[in-house]
């Protein structure tokens, strides 16, 4: 399953976990009230565990998600294929017909006119990565491409009334 | 601890003032909520078009879309205004006058909004990132002007707002330090012995929001003076990355003090359905320092994948983002489920729709949660999980905030009940309707269907079926509730028992 296939699950799971928090405590709302400084001792108790759950797991995310951010990995990508990718309204110009199998390659990427966005999909529609182009600015992407066959590149940044046309591809072979 | 609020009540002016506030909160309300579902009916048209039922010119739909956001957004926010107004105005005299100021220039604002996008063709979206509105536009130069100009009407409205309500809560705490419940967090046995009172859990959203609201005021001023130089003298020149910077430290703020505005109606309102009280405790003040916090620092998560932007604001996104999240979850939403846990509470629409808006906060959160997970967010920053996750919690939460606040007065003022079958219809269709429709902008967004796409590439068309489906199944509840709310209307006034006559305070529900 893609990474999004993944996330879409994870998201699902919790949602069943939120539902059947919500309900339960909806329906235990119905009949005779508890005197709620009875609850609210024991909610207390139970928020504390709570909070420092939540703080763990937040400060958890952070450790893991820093371990794979995108930046910096074009620079230290010495030996790499560079391409320079103009986006304009409302298309891509620099694009290779072809990029080598398996080979790293960093996309430097900027604009011309407006803001636009440079993201890539793989031949199942997966979106593989992306950056922003912003005039004035040069952002870099790598990738690397494991698998064969026909890539796109849509625009995914909002830039005009022809915006959902702005694409383009490329082979890997 | 906190005074529970009286409806009804105004501690320090007469009945006449009574009403007046009433008023001025149902002018508000009725037109944020008005404009709120009229825009849900342009969002409709919008998927139908995106799943192939009607054929939209592409530049009408981005027009459209322009308007739906913009729109939407300030509707929301009207509602959220009207609401932390009539209950500041509880606690402490307030001019309706200025009020009506801020409404009208609010209301002005947005008619300059519908004059640009639906006569002027305007489709720069309510982002307007720069230099998109100056570049190439298929619309003529007044409706970039009129849009500009109705942005600025808008901005200067709200701060007008965030500086009546934040000179209320001052005056009426005796300061930051009082309204901010800086005393019962650090010297909490003085406070105690001296017999003063926190600001209830309501005065801490109005001074948060209203204090934060004038740092998202100014960075518009901040980009909109630059806007509207270069507008009038293409000459002037932006930097892209600063102005993008800007204008989300503004976007992002103001969309997202909607939703801590509206919660200060369930602060109010739950509390009546459950007979038990929601005070102002060390918790919940630390939780709102925290929100006053993180909501400044996490909107450079939308420039995540500017990889030019400086890693350590992206980092500070990060870590601003995934914080923002505890207040919610430890103090507001764990507060209200702590309230309604073996309350014995009544379930009418308004309780209903409250309770359902504190769900759809945590799961739209959630959503936002992986978003704000940077290698996440590279495969769904721009693709319909943003308005998946922002929906869940502006229509899956602030709107049903508003909309049970509604209720709460009907039910209250009237002399009938709502059926448990009505209750089961309406709580159905609205609640049923929200959850296809964002079930369908989450399933697209895990497929990397971009959004902002008047034509979406495969399996878009499909799933902006199910989203119309759900929107339209919640259309028609939203009917059902006018109907009931009508019906409630009618039903006639309640007598006002003596407890809640004007000028009575009562410590009650």
């Amino acid at each position: 399953m893609s990474l999004q296939g993944n996330i879409l699950l994870i998201y699902g799971i919790l949602v069943v976990l939120v539902l059947a928090v919500v309900v339960t405590i909806a329906r235990s709302s119905v009949g005779a009230p508890v005197d709620y400084a009875r609850v609210q001792t024991r909610a207390y108790a139970l928020r504390r565990t709570w909070f420092w759950f939540l703080l763990g797991a937040v400060i958890l995310a952070f450790v893991v998600t820093i371990q794979f951010l995108p930046y910096g990995a074009a620079e230290a990508s010495g030996e790499a294929t560079r391409y320079t990718v103009i986006a304009r309204q409302y298309s891509f110009g620099g694009l290779p017909e072809v990029i080598p199998l398996g080979v790293t390659v960093v996309f430097e990427v900027t604009a011309t006119d407006v803001n636009h966005g440079f993201a890539v999909y793989d031949p199942k529609g997966n979106l593989e990565g992306q950056v922003q182009a912003m005039p004035g600015y040069d952002n870099h992407l790598e990738l690397t491409f494991d698998e064969r066959g026909l890539y796109e590149v849509r625009c995914l940044e909002y830039c005009g009334i022809n915006h959902h046309n702005m694409r383009a591809s490329f082979e890997v072979r | 601890m906190a005074a529970t609020v009286d409806l009804t009540e105004v501690r320090t002016t007469g009945p006449s003032d009574v009403m007046e506030g009433r008023r001025v909160m149902r002018l508000y309300l009725a037109t944020g909520l008005t404009v709120a579902v009229l825009l849900m009916l342009a969002g409709l048209v919008m998927r139908m078009a995106q799943a192939g039922w009607l054929g939209l010119d592409p530049a009408f739909f981005y027009s459209l879309l322009t308007l739906h956001g913009s729109g939407m957004i300030t509707a929301l926010v009207l509602c959220g205004m009207g609401g932390v107004w009539y209950l500041t105005r509880r606690e402490t005299p307030m001019s309706a006058r200025l009020a009506l100021w801020s409404y009208g220039l609010i209301v002005a604002g947005v008619a300059l909004v519908v004059l640009a996008t639906m006569l002027g063709r305007f489709a720069a979206t309510w982002t307007f990132l720069y230099p998109l509105t100056f570049v190439n536009p298929t619309w003529p130069n007044w409706a970039t002007g009129a849009f500009l100009i109705g942005m600025v009407l808008i901005t200067v409205g709200w701060m007008l707002w965030c500086i009546q309500i934040l000179e209320a809560v001052l005056r009426r705490y005796g300061g930051f330090r009082g309204a901010l419940g800086w005393d019962l967090v650090f010297h909490p046995k003085a406070f105690k012995e001296s017999g003063r009172e926190p600001p209830p859990p309501q005065m801490l959203a109005a001074t948060v929001t209203s204090f934060n609201g004038l740092f998202a005021a100014s960075a518009a001023t901040l980009i909109g003076v630059p806007l509207v130089a270069h507008w009038l003298d293409p000459a002037i020149v932006i930097d892209a990355l600063w102005a993008k910077n800007v204008t989300y430290f503004f976007g992002h703020q103001f969309a997202n003090l909607i939703i801590y505005m509206l919660v200060a109606l369930v602060y109010v309102g739950l509390p009546r359905y459950t007979d038990r009280k929601w005070k102002t405790s060390t918790v919940l003040v630390l939780g709102w320092w925290g929100t006053m916090t993180f909501i400044l620092l996490n909107y450079s998560h939308h420039l995540y994948l500017d990889f030019v932007q400086p890693g350590p604001v992206q980092l500070l996104g990060v870590m601003a983002s995934y914080l923002s999240a505890i207040p919610v979850a430890v103090v507001t939403v764990y507060g209200g489920l702590m309230l309604v846990w073996r309350s014995g509470m009544r379930w009418a629409l308004g309780s209903i729709f409250m309770y359902a808006g504190l769900t759809g906060w945590i799961l739209g959160g959630v959503g936002a949660l992986l978003d704000a997970a940077i290698p996440f967010n590279v495969v769904f920053h721009n693709t319909l999980w943003v308005p998946a996750h922002f929906h869940g919690y502006l229509l899956g939460a602030s709107f049903l905030f508003a909309l049970g606040w509604v209720f709460l007065m009907l039910e209250e003022r009237s002399r009938s009940h709502t059926s448990l079958a009505t209750r089961w219809l309406v709580s159905g269709t609205v609640l049923g309707g929200i959850a296809l429709f964002l079930m369908s902008f989450y399933a697209a967004g895990a497929a990397g269907v971009p959004r902002r796409y008047a034509v979406e590439p495969e399996p878009g068309p499909i799933l902006a079926g199910w989203g119309s489906v759900g929107a339209i199944v919640l259309i028609v509840g939203l009917l059902f509730a006018l109907g009931e709310g009508v019906r409630l209307w009618r039903a006639g006034r309640v007598t006002v028992p003596v407890e809640r006559q004007p000028g009575v305070a009562v410590e009650g529900t």
